[in-house]
């Protein structure tokens, strides 16, 4: 356990660029050095926490120290399914899937419609007059409040969750998209314009390449809410995934299953962002090259 | 082909307080002319060639392309901005292929144009890197190239070289001067450098400012084909001596 999240510490805020990698030996041992002042904390904590503990858990008896952690959640990912005492064995990677399936479900729903919308937003003064008060004036319900409403409308569904990290997703998606698509270079717009761009080319030519930025910034903020929102839905209105381990092993007592649960979220949020970040580093090259070379 | 008309054009920019832009300008421009606005910043040169771009819509009087009205942007009035204004995210012949593509020109048509325009400004080696690894002088081709490659009646060109310091600038003289002078096209070049003025135009109309308008039109008498080389010429000399009088009469006018 204590190398998986020290690697993904080291390697998620910069990804290293396989040519940053050459750059000599002084670079690379700067590098190492950085990793390691990185993972000193992670290590310090876990260190303390175990040291802490007395026959496996803390003072009061109610956290488990790091090891039974690491054995619960050995247990609950390989494990044998199917066994009475254990309801947990073996259905780590079922759970994980169930949560990761909502969150790409309502995420694509709240990227297509949050782009499309963000842009007409930004990009039209009659579209932006009629729409985008009313978002203003929904954003602030926060997304725990819509749970109620989410179940009375969906029931104890998956259509639940995949509305809530849909909605979640969606304000900062279309937020963003509105300010990258009101921030074009006017001259870009015209220059296009003038070369016999049509309204709707315009709008897929320059408009929506020109808000890339801003909407990838979108997207990171809004993925971290959805995975915020398929918790707290599962929790609460479906029967499957991280969110409802997490409370079921809460009440039963299993407190070390209810942390290598939310070690496990934190996990998928880190892998998601990550996917994200790769991509918008594949889709914005030029950008790269801008800042290198200036 | 390529004749623009102003008519007692007026531009109002309403506010609280309301600006004039330009009051009364009367100018024409014949085909294959090359004609240079001249006036410090807020003069309403810009604007003048925002109209005729399509970019702006005028206050009051006529303007006429061609003999007829200007509605909206088009290819036929190529414009080259003041920081060229290259899609950073295009590269080079992507750039100049920006206009054949929304006009839904054939590839096999454009694309043998878009390299001999490389060619013509001198960037064959650089058709696939992004504006962002380009200097200011080497952007400025492109947009010049983007421009050229519609086969426009008229070229519209602001400050284009108002970024560029002094030796790109007079290396993008001499390689307008060889382009206009091989296409004949109609240019309005918006400027406030003098010289440059001088160098490239036919006429110069110098402008004065709050309200935007023509004080004096010079037919600059400076012998074709030019070149970088005439800016010590006796004729050259005298028409910047003549500039700069009408320019300091206007400016004790104002005072």
């Amino acid at each position: 356990m204590n190398d998986a999240p020290a690697r993904t510490m080291a390697a998620a805020p910069r990804p290293a660029p396989a040519k940053a990698m050459g750059r000599g030996a002084g670079f690379a041992a700067g590098r190492s050095r950085a990793a390691l002042r990185a993972v000193l904390l992670p290590i310090a904590i876990i260190a303390a926490w175990q040291l802490a503990g007395t026959n496996g858990s803390l003072a009061g008896g109610v956290l488990p120290t790091p090891d039974r952690v690491w054995d619960a959640w050995v247990m609950w990912a390989f494990g044998p399914k199917g066994m009475g005492l254990n309801p947990y064995s073996g259905t780590w990677l079922d759970n994980v899937l169930f949560s990761a399936g909502r969150v790409a479900q309502g995420f694509v729903l709240a990227m297509i419609v949050g782009i499309p919308a963000g842009i007409m937003i930004g990009w039209s003064r009659a579209v932006s007059g009629t729409v985008d008060p009313t978002i203003q004036l929904l954003r602030p319900i926060p997304i725990t409040a819509w749970l109620p409403f989410s179940i009375a409308v969906f029931g104890i569904q998956d259509m639940g969750a995949v509305f809530l990290i849909a909605l979640g997703g969606f304000y900062p998606i279309v937020v963003n998209a509105t300010h990258g698509a009101r921030d074009v270079d006017r001259n870009w717009i015209r220059a296009a314009r003038m070369m016999g761009a049509s309204r709707f080319e315009v709008l897929r030519r320059v408009v929506l390449p020109a808000a890339l930025p801003a909407i990838f910034t979108g997207l990171r903020i809004g993925l971290g809410i959805a995975w915020t929102a398929v918790i707290v839905s599962e929790m609460v209105a479906v029967k499957s995934g991280l969110g409802y381990v997490l409370w079921d092993a809460y009440y039963v007592g299993r407190m070390d299953v209810v942390i290598a649960d939310m070690l496990s979220i934190g996990a998928m949020g880190l892998l998601s962002d990550w996917l994200i970040v790769t991509v918008e580093h594949w889709v914005l090259r030029w950008r790269r090259l801008q800042t290198a070379t200036r | 082909m390529g004749t623009i008309r102003f008519r007692e054009v007026g531009k109002i920019y309403p506010g609280k307080e309301p600006v004039v832009a330009l009051d009364r300008v009367n100018l024409e421009i014949g085909e294959g002319e090359f004609v240079a606005l001249l006036g410090p910043s807020g003069c309403g040169k810009s604007t003048l060639l925002n109209l005729v771009a399509g970019f702006e819509d005028m206050t009051s009087g006529t303007l006429s392309f061609n003999g007829g009205p200007v509605s909206s942007p088009g290819p036929e009035r190529a414009v080259v901005f003041q920081e060229a204004a290259l899609l950073p995210w295009l590269t080079v012949a992507q750039n100049i292929a920006f206009g054949p593509t929304v006009q839904r020109r054939g590839r096999a048509e454009y694309e043998p144009k878009i390299r001999e325009l490389l060619r013509l400004v001198g960037l064959e080696r650089f058709a696939d890197a992004l504006p962002s690894q380009l200097s200011g002088g080497m952007r400025q081709r492109v947009g010049i190239a983007r421009a050229l490659v519609m086969d426009p009646k008229a070229l519209l060109m602001d400050e284009p070289f108002g970024a560029l310091d002094a030796q790109t600038r007079m290396s993008m003289h001499q390689l307008l001067l060889d382009v206009w002078q091989s296409l004949g096209t109609t240019v309005l070049f918006v400027t406030h450098d003098i010289d440059e003025a001088i160098l490239l135009a036919d006429r110069i109309c110098i402008m004065s400012a709050r309200p935007g308008r023509i004080t004096r039109e010079i037919a600059v008498e400076l012998r074709r084909p030019r070149s970088v080389e005439q800016l010590t010429d006796p004729a050259f000399i005298r028409h910047k001596a003549e500039i700069m009088a009408e320019i300091r009469a206007a400016q004790k006018e104002h005072a």
